[in-house]
């Protein structure tokens, strides 16, 4: 118990850690939040003005969106430990590799569930969708979109950060992965936003929930091993 | 600038050679693509000791040090840090070993108060922050406490490395080259710092070329030529048989 308190400890100082870096730096949020903004400008204008139409193209957009800028967030934290030999020292640190893994997805989540929020209120004003009144399953599924997307986009970018063509390499690896996820957040949004009439978002979320699970504890599993020589 | 009396951690206290050695490698080699860069290093460093690593560029000083600080795997041979493997027992060698590399491994958007509390959480230090105040101020820092280490200049941020050092227990410390890119009060605290260490009975394996300023705190050499152990001398440290003929030496999982 002691020992998983430890990690839960070193896990949240790394989180603490990228947060107040990326608050200093500014270096994620701006270009990430600009990216999501221009991937939902560029599929309106391509859609038309057509509001039945980019009502029911809203949460395909919403997650794209999402995934795509999502990219950009997970990189850079991990660009954060390409600063002068961090990284190498982060491995050299006597704690638990899983816990340095849980608090880089912890880190990750807290910028996808930003993210995810910013750019849900974005659809909802952009294509006129009502968001309000089905905050609670779309709140849902924005936390297991964001924790899938982080706990997938931690490991890969552990995978590529020491690349040279880590930002080709990073969307190449991860987007294949994360195509149950996107699947399962797409229709669990849309059944979301239409009331949910065939009773088929409880086994949408169920599916994220299980993606989530699956990729958390591959990520504890093998994190470990990218930080090896 | 820095106390007189700078604040290292207890934990290594005792008569040097009342201990088992700090170091052992056996026929420790590295490759890289193929290429040697340690050959066959055999030896012994007591506890408590001082030893300088001494070395042309590319002789294998900071290899050795890489291998022993578990940032790099051996590619055949072993090495042990207080009997620890360091291969196959990592997770607890680095709880005893700090390791000053050319890199500072600091983050630039944070403060050096920032970065030092993050290492002290990482190293699990008691009373962190009044730790991390007093290594900032044995370290010279406390003035700039609060600027951000990218605006610092090379000597500062290995000087915010060397306060890293001073939050954990490490009972083997590896410096390599710590004398460089610092001013006059720099190398005078790199000195005050081996001479705590060496105080406390802190095993210290030190890579530099500067050997005159070394001088007064050591114990003991190696010289490395092309990767092989040219020379030792000095208390402390002692060359080991090879237990391998040369041409044949084993693999790691031979090995383990």
């Amino acid at each position: 118990m002691s020992a998983l308190r430890a990690e839960a400890r070193v896990a949240l100082a790394i989180a603490r850690k990228d947060a107040l870096a990326e608050l200093r730096g500014r270096h994620a949020t701006v270009s990430t939040l600009f990216f999501a903004a221009v991937v939902l400008l560029l599929f309106g204008f391509a859609l038309g003005p057509d509001a039945a139409r980019l009502a029911a193209a809203a949460p395909g957009l919403l997650w794209l969106a999402v995934m795509f800028a999502g990219i950009l967030a997970v990189n850079r934290l991990h660009l954060l430990e390409t600063d002068d030999g961090a990284l190498e020292q982060l491995a050299l640190y006597p704690v638990a590799r899983r816990a340095i893994y849980a608090g880089k997805a912890l880190a990750g989540f807290g910028a996808m569930l930003l993210l995810g929020l910013l750019v849900l209120g974005a659809v909802g004003v952009l294509f006129a969708v009502d968001i309000a009144a089905a905050w609670p399953p779309l709140l849902a599924t924005v936390i297991l979109g964001a924790l899938g997307v982080a706990a997938v986009g931690t490991f890969y970018a552990g995978v590529t950060v020491r690349l040279r063509a880590r930002e080709v390499m990073l969307p190449l690896l991860m987007l294949p992965v994360l195509a149950p996820l996107l699947l399962g957040a797409v229709k669990a949004t849309s059944a979301a936003l239409a009331g949910d009439p065939f009773g088929e978002l409880a086994a949408w979320l169920q599916l994220m929930v299980a993606f989530d699970v699956v990729m958390i504890v591959a990520g504890l599993a093998t994190y470990g091993f990218l930080l090896d020589d | 600038m820095p106390q007189t009396t700078i604040y290292v951690s207890p934990r290594s206290l005792g008569a040097p050679d009342s201990r088992p050695p700090a170091v052992v490698t056996t026929d420790l080699s590295r490759l890289f693509a193929g290429s040697p860069a340690l050959v066959g290093v055999s030896l012994r460093i007591d506890a408590g000791r001082t030893v300088a690593l001494l070395g042309a560029n590319g002789a294998g000083k900071t290899t050795l040090l890489r291998i022993l600080a578990t940032a790099i795997r051996p590619s055949y041979g072993r090495a042990a840090v207080d009997g620890l493997d360091v291969d196959r027992e990592a997770d607890l060698v680095r709880g005893r070993v700090a390791y000053l590399s050319h890199a500072t491994g600091l983050y630039d958007d944070l403060t050096a108060r920032e970065n030092l509390r993050f290492a002290a959480s990482m190293l699990g230090t008691p009373d962190a922050s009044q730790r991390v105040e007093r290594a900032l101020s044995d370290v010279g820092l406390s003035a700039r406490a609060s600027d951000r280490v990218g605006d610092f200049s090379a000597g500062m941020r290995k000087r915010v490395a060397l306060g890293r050092i001073l939050l954990g227990n490490a009972s083997l410390v590896l410096l390599d080259e710590p004398y460089a890119a610092l001013d006059a009060d720099g190398l005078g605290l790199v000195d005050q710092l081996l001479g705590a260490w060496r105080e406390v009975g802190v095993t210290v394996l030190v890579a530099s070329h500067a050997l005159e300023r070394l001088e007064p705190f050591l114990d003991g050499r190696v010289v490395l030529e092309r990767g092989i152990v040219a020379g030792v001398e000095g208390r402390g440290v002692t060359r080991l048989p090879p237990t391998v003929p040369v041409g044949s030496a084993p693999s790691r999982e031979a090995a383990s």
